[in-house]
């Protein structure tokens, strides 16, 4: 899917439905300022606690050390923030990104809480205008958040800009699991139990419909390794969790 | 890679927080680990294929991962089963050295981590106080500990009496003593045949030439 497809006759993708491009941005705001204050609670109970797996995993795939300038893009409660503020040292520095300012709130709170912000510098931004410099950082990470940026392409376009030459891209996103019968409990717990879910510990089933259908209307392993490879990544790969669930993209600034 | 790495990530964090418990409960030890920073193990097993990394921390913590990219201070490769006759042997230095387990890289460290864990001294007894308090706990330790015991020497008793039983009672085996005069007598037996072997070759050559001379 490229971002042509994404943006046809000035409208996007919001879950099933399409709304005008500069819509998108304030609906996404909404979805999220219902659910930040329960966001890492429901996270445990929809992945049953497995998305702490899979960020361990691209925490892994980082290689990043001590040193080093890190950017958690859509990082909101900051949970891999402070594993990163851990590896980078104080030497190094990451910066937590998240257009959204609950989210940002509830992770800052969260990292005054684990006394992880003295090298952690959080910054409201959008992924596809980064205010940072060109070629300025090591390795960038986005969880959970590509889906949900308006043009995808601009923001991983935008991500190489301001990584360093060598520097790494992970983007960490729900995927097409790999097996057709995988695939059909998937759609059935995430469009049944995922908002009954919401409905019961947020009272906002509609937030987790929307989570639910933008997971389908993102880009499945393949599309997505060549929109990061479009965006002038080299050395591309993608690794499959849970059985597709999840996928792990990786690419490096050449 | 074969695996879901959600999969190891997730038997990898089991094991961190096993071994992190148990250095827990060994403070000397985490001290002691502390000293082979960064010592980074690389386990290859070829078959199933896996990697698995175990790294000592700043802090002599145990790291497990199964991605790297940086090389490994010793790397460890064998068989899934090899692996297992390892962790399974009396004597694991030995079984490593004469096993089918290839190890390359400085293996100095390992020896030093061996050494560390060989030592590792667990105060199990400390959960227990704290889960049910000093009184109650300390007997419940003492218990556990008897019964741990008695089954230790239970178990060596009956290896003994199942050895005695072999060798005196049912005469399924000889003793020890006889099979080692028994070989001796073998290898001073071989060692004759040898020497009257090679003089045989001597005189048979001796007389070919005499024949030689004769004719």
């Amino acid at each position: 899917m490229s971002s042509q497809d994404n943006l046809t006759d000035d409208t996007t993708d919001f879950g099933f439905e399409r709304v005008k491009t500069a819509e998108k941005a304030g609906r996404v705001r909404e979805v999220f300022d219902s659910v930040a204050a329960q966001y890492d609670l429901m996270n445990d109970l929809m992945s049953g606690g497995l998305h702490r797996l899979w960020k361990r995993f691209t925490i892994e795939l980082s290689a990043v050390r001590s040193g080093q300038t890190v950017l958690d893009i859509a990082g909101g409660t900051g949970d891999l923030a402070a594993k990163f503020s851990k590896l980078v040292g104080a030497d190094g520095k990451v910066i937590l990104a998240d257009i959204n300012a609950a989210m940002l709130s509830v992770g800052r709170d969260r990292l005054i809480d684990r006394g992880a912000l003295s090298n952690i510098d959080v910054v409201q931004a959008d992924a596809q205008f980064l205010p940072f410099d060109d070629n300025s950082i090591d390795c960038i990470t986005i969880a959970f958040g590509l889906r949900n940026v308006t043009d995808k392409a601009k923001a991983l376009r935008s991500m190489h800009r301001v990584l360093k030459p060598g520097g790494r891209v992970l983007v960490l996103e729900f995927s097409k699991p790999t097996s057709p019968l995988l695939s059909k409990v998937y759609d059935a717990y995430s469009f049944s139990a995922l908002p009954a879910m919401g409905k019961l510990i947020t009272d906002d089933a509609d937030s987790y419909r929307y989570l639910a259908e933008s997971i389908r209307k993102h880009p499945d392993q393949e599309s997505l390794l060549e929109m990061v490879e479009d965006a002038g990544f080299v050395d591309c790969r993608y690794h499959n969790m849970t059985g597709g669930i999840v996928a792990v993209h990786r690419g490096i600034k050449g | 890679m074969d695996h879901d790495p959600a999969v190891i990530a997730g038997v990898s964090l089991a094991i961190e927080a096993v071994i992190a418990k148990a250095l827990e409960l060994s403070p000397g030890t985490q001290g002691r680990l502390k000293q082979l920073h960064p010592l980074d193990i690389e386990l290859h097993c070829t078959q199933p294929s896996l990697r698995v990394f175990a790294s000592i921390e700043e802090d002599g913590g145990v790291q497990i991962s199964n991605y790297r990219e940086t090389k490994a201070t010793v790397s460890i490769e064998g068989t899934w089963r090899d692996f297992s006759r390892l962790a399974s042997a009396s004597d694991p230095a030995a079984a490593l050295i004469n096993g089918d387990i290839k190890i390359s890289g400085d293996t100095a460290p390992l020896m030093q981590l061996q050494a560390i864990l060989g030592e590792l001294d667990i105060d199990w007894e400390a959960p227990i106080v704290d889960a049910i308090g000093p009184v109650l706990g300390h007997q419940l330790a003492e218990v556990i500990r008897a019964i741990l015991s008695g089954s230790t020497t239970a178990h060596r008793r009956m290896k003994r009496q199942l050895s005695e039983f072999i060798l005196e009672e049912g005469r399924l085996s000889p003793p020890k003593q006889e099979l080692d005069s028994l070989f001796t007598a073998i290898d001073e037996l071989v060692l004759r045949t040898d020497r009257i072997e090679s003089r045989i070759k001597r005189i048979k050559k001796r007389a070919s030439n005499l024949i030689g001379v004769v004719e």
